[in-house]
């Protein structure tokens, strides 16, 4: 279980599908990837667990909270995740 | 002035008649006389004759009157000459007058003078110019006659004596009797010559003529008796002055200094005869003196040549040798000088004697050459005797000398050596000595005595030196032989003390060997037992832990066991002390004052006493302990024994319980219901059990306690019962739960009393271990029993939502929601942007009126607060995302 850092060029789409958070009670995880997509091209892989999002910790975010996160973020995207 | 001889007499021959005749020739007879002559030849006549006249106490007055009678002329005659005339007559008449005239003309006559036409007719009328020629023949004959210079008389002999005596004086020149003498100097001249006391005649000019001619007369007046005769005017005056007038006042001062020079000469003569005489006598009194104090040195010298007393040192010796170097070096050469001197001065004297007619020189009695010569012999001698007993004395004395230092030295290294050994060997150090030091000490002892041995000899040499120097009588020889007795007496007494102190050495080395060898042997055998006494109170003190009563009767065995050695060590640690015990005798008895420590063991017999009271100690005090623990093991067993018995009911009373519900939930026919009231059942008989369980944990603890860890009589432990007992409490719990989700799922999502038979019937199939659970493997099976072909992405995906906590295992309740939702329609999140499209009239953000007019107030105001605003481009301000609040909703967003 090794994490790993990924910064992806903008802009979005990214090319992933989130899914989890607190209010879930599940990790946000990476449950989808569009084939040929930015995510997919970074290396990210389906279950991976985002640990921080543009170096803030995703611990205790709910969902939406992270999903606005990963929206605000004009220009590059920079992730921490967990495989 | 001529020397005359000493034996001869003047002499003078009628020779000179006829010379004198000659001068007459130059006056003239006929009465031609120049009136400043006769003037002049009045006054220097005149006073002439009262010098003379004066040594009969009368004078004259008037030459041509007073002697006339004749009586004054034969006086005067008589004066000049020292004889006396005939007696005068005494008349007056004329013919007595003429009779005293030709006596004294007769005088003259018979004095050799030829008077020519002098008669005494004249003479008595008072012919002044008879008369002054009468004078002048006294003058002449009387006068200057009888000068006789350098074979040269009378006038001329006057002449040249003046001549002769103003000679030095430039500025005189004598060539007569008349202008030669005009200016003065001539005269004074001649006083000069004479006596330069008188007069300085540097200072004289010949421009004052007055001045030196009046100043010769005062001064001839005053200091030469020769009264004035001349007129310093009248010869300055006259161009030629009388010459007579001169001549006979020049010779007054001819009789004046030639007489005192005549009687110098005379008296030189006479001097020099007595001189020589009186240097003869002295040389004589010389001889004799030089003579006399030669003999005495001699005399006083020669016994210190033949003294033979021996000196006691060389130093005093080479004394006596450098003073008899002294004096051939210093005394004797002057008094070789000095008889030398005495013979020279001997034939001198003689030579001399014999020059001038005198005997020989004979000296005294016992002085003559012959006794000088022959004592000097005996001094030689007597040196060469000296000499010789001076050199066999100090070769004699050097050799006592050396033999002296030689013992000096010898004694004095001896001494040295020997000074402190008799403390040394008088020391009691071995009486505290241990034994190495005792060896340390014999072995010195060893090499002393070698020393000692050495050293023999030298003593012997020095007792020889001694004797030697007895032998030859040294001077000391006292001290050399107290010297000698006090280094051998301290000899003895060293061989005596080295010989005692050995036998100590060797009776102490012995005692401390045997001392030894008992320390030895008790250190040999107290090592062996300290050490069981160590490991003895090792073993009693041991801590044991024993679990079961077996463990401690097997200790206390051997216990027993080791109580039964306990004789054997007690009779062994008597046998220690008795080792001890004999030590201390020894020392005791042979008053060993060292500090007997035994080298061979750091352990005294102290600890050993101490130790073994130590371990009898123990020894009790283990049984006691052994007995406690006996004790305390039985109490153990009997807890094990409970509650292995309690633990043995209530172990599979859970397992029983655990089956049931297993059972149950496995169950395929009957409801859910049915399953939830069995369950229920279940759950109330457990809770009522529990009571049990609890008075097992009282056992438990009182088991652990007693630190009683582990029990043969169950194979159950606490843990596993209480561990039993939740797992069955949370299975129960569990069951129940699930079934009522169950029955929750089935409401919700429609599924059929059958649909759930069927799925429970396919999870118990895959469910390969039967414990309620599928493991991944299973549901991969599973899915592709129902015909899902799915790639590993899609089942990882799929893995995600059914084990979100990746535990790895499917539990019934995710398979059944898995199960549904894959039944299910489209994606519900995206049915629900659907829904908000069609309310925001396709567009993609939706305003807060439409929210407000399309949902009911409580759902409008809920989405206007959740919804994010719309970042998308176009949107009017207020716009909201609905899409990704749908998301949001479902956990599930696309980005």
């Amino acid at each position: 279980m090794s994490s790993y850092s990924v910064t992806l060029l903008g802009p979005a789409p990214w090319g992933f599908r989130l899914q989890g958070g607190k209010d879930f009670n599940l990790p946000l995880t990476i449950s989808r990837l569009t084939d040929g997509g930015k995510a997919a091209k970074g290396g990210i892989g389906i279950g991976d667990m985002v640990l921080s999002i543009d170096g803030i910790a995703t611990e205790g975010m709910n969902h939406l909270e992270a999903q606005n996160k990963i929206k605000s973020c004009s220009g590059n995207l920079s992730l921490k995740l967990q495989k | 002035m001529m020397m005359t001889q000493v034996e001869t007499t003047v002499h003078y021959d009628n020779g000179y008649e006829y010379e004198y005749m000659n001068q007459e020739d130059d006056w003239d007879r006929d009465m031609l006389l120049d009136p400043a002559w006769e003037l002049q030849q009045r006054k220097t006549f005149t006073a002439w004759c009262n010098s003379h006249l004066r040594k009969a106490g009368t004078q004259i007055e008037n030459i041509e009157e007073d002697f006339r009678n004749g009586l004054k002329l034969m006086l005067l005659l008589e004066v000049i000459s020292g004889e006396r005339l005939p007696k005068p007559d005494r008349g007056k008449m004329r013919f007595h007058k003429i009779a005293n005239v030709n006596k004294a003309l007769e005088y003259i006559t018979s004095k050799g003078v030829k008077l020519v036409s002098i008669g005494a007719e004249e003479i008595v009328d008072g012919n002044v110019k008879m008369t002054l020629g009468m004078i002048w023949t006294i003058i002449l004959r009387f006068a200057i006659q009888d000068i006789s210079v350098e074979e040269t008389s009378a006038k001329e002999g006057l002449l040249l004596w003046c001549q002769r005596k103003t000679a030095p004086y430039r500025n005189v020149n004598v060539q007569n009797f008349h202008v030669s003498w005009k200016d003065g100097l001539a005269f004074c001249a001649l006083i000069h010559r004479h006596r330069p006391d008188l007069l300085d005649y540097s200072k004289l000019n010949k421009d004052d003529p007055l001045g030196n001619l009046n100043l010769a007369f005062d001064i001839a007046e005053k200091h030469l008796d020769i009264p004035k005769m001349l007129d310093a005017e009248d010869i300055i005056n006259t161009p030629k002055p009388d010459e007579r007038a001169i001549m006979t006042y020049v010779s007054c001062f001819y009789h004046a200094f030639a007489g005192a020079e005549q009687a110098e000469t005379a008296a030189n003569r006479i001097c020099k005869v007595l001189g020589v005489n009186q240097e003869n006598e002295k040389m004589m009194e010389e001889y004799e003196r030089l003579a006399s104090e030669l003999l005495e040195w001699i005399r006083r010298t020669t016994p210190w040549l033949e003294n033979r007393t021996p000196e006691k040192t060389m130093a005093e010796m080479q004394r006596k040798l450098e003073d008899f170097r002294d004096y051939r070096r210093q005394h004797k050469p002057p008094k070789v000088q000095e008889k030398c001197q005495l013979e020279i001065n001997f034939n001198t004297l003689q030579t001399k004697l014999r020059i001038s007619n005198r005997p020989a020189f004979m000296p005294s009695e016992g002085k003559m050459v012959s006794d000088i010569a022959s004592a000097w012999q005996g001094l030689d001698q007597a040196e060469k005797g000296y000499e010789e007993w001076l050199l066999t004395e100090i070769h004699r004395l050097e050799r006592l000398d050396h033999l002296a230092e030689k013992f000096r030295q010898k004694a004095t290294n001896h001494e040295n050596w020997a000074s402190g050994k008799e403390l040394i060997l008088s020391l009691n150090d071995y009486e505290t000595a241990t034994l190495i030091e005792i060896k340390a000490l014999l072995r010195k002892h060893e090499a002393f005595e070698s020393d000692l041995a050495a050293h023999q000899d030298r003593v012997e040499q020095i007792a020889a030196i001694a004797q030697e120097l007895n032998e030859l009588d040294y001077h000391d020889v006292a001290a050399v032989n107290q010297r000698c007795q006090s280094i051998c007496d301290l000899w003895d007494k060293l061989g005596t003390l080295t010989q005692k102190r050995r036998e100590a050495l060797e009776r102490t080395e012995k005692l401390l060997e045997t001392i030894d060898q008992l320390f030895i042997e008790f250190a040999k055998r107290l090592a062996p037992f300290n050490n069981w006494m160590e490991g003895a109170m090792e073993d009693l003190q041991d801590m044991f832990i024993v679990h079961t009563i077996e463990e401690v009767q097997s200790l206390i065995a051997a216990h027993e066991q080791f109580k039964a050695t306990l004789p054997e060590a007690d009779a062994e640690r008597q046998a220690l002390l008795g080792i001890h015990n004999e030590v201390q005798k020894i020392s005791q008895s042979y008053g060993i004052k060292a500090n007997i420590v035994n080298p061979y063991s750091t352990l005294t017999t102290e600890d050993l006493i101490d130790k073994w009271d130590k371990v009898k100690k123990l020894v009790p005090q283990r049984d006691g302990a052994l007995q406690e623990e006996m004790a305390r093991q039985h109490a153990n067993e009997r807890l094990r024994r409970q509650f292995a018995a309690q633990a043995n009911l209530i172990g599979p009373w859970i397992q029983t319980r655990m089956e049931e519900i297993g059972r149950c939930s496995l169950e395929i026919g009957g409801t859910l219901e049915d399953q939830m009231t069995q369950l229920k059942q279940s759950e109330h008989v457990i809770v009522a059990y529990k009571p049990n369980v609890d008075k097992l944990e009282g056992d438990h603890q009182l088991i652990q306690e007693s630190l009683v860890f582990d029990n043969k009589h169950t194979n159950y432990t606490m843990e596993h019962i209480r561990v039993g007992w939740e797992l069955l409490l949370t299975t129960i719990a569990r069951t129940i739960n699930e079934i009522e989700t169950q029955i929750l799922t089935r409401d919700a999502k429609g599924i059929s009393q059958q649909q759930m038979k069927e799925f429970r019937s396919s999870f118990n199939h895959f469910d390969r271990k039967k414990n309620g659970a599928m493991e991944t493997d299973d549901f991969r099976a599973c899915l592709i029993s129902m015909g899902y072909d799915l790639g590993e992405v899609e089942f990882a995906r799929i893995m995600i939502l059914v084990d979100p906590n990746g535990t790895g295992n499917v539990s019934f309740q995710s398979f059944i929601d898995f199960m549904t939702r894959e039944t299910a329609d489209t994606d519900t999140a995206e049915q629900v942007v659907a829904s908000f499209r069609i309310l925001a009239t396709d567009k993609p953000y939706i305003l807060v009126e439409e929210l407000r007019r399309e949902l009911p107030p409580e759902q409008a105001e809920y989405c206007i607060m959740r919804m994010p605003p719309y970042a998308g481009s176009g949107a009017p301000p207020g716009a909201l995302d609905y899409t990704a609040f749908s998301t949001a909703l479902y956990g599930e967003s696309d980005l």
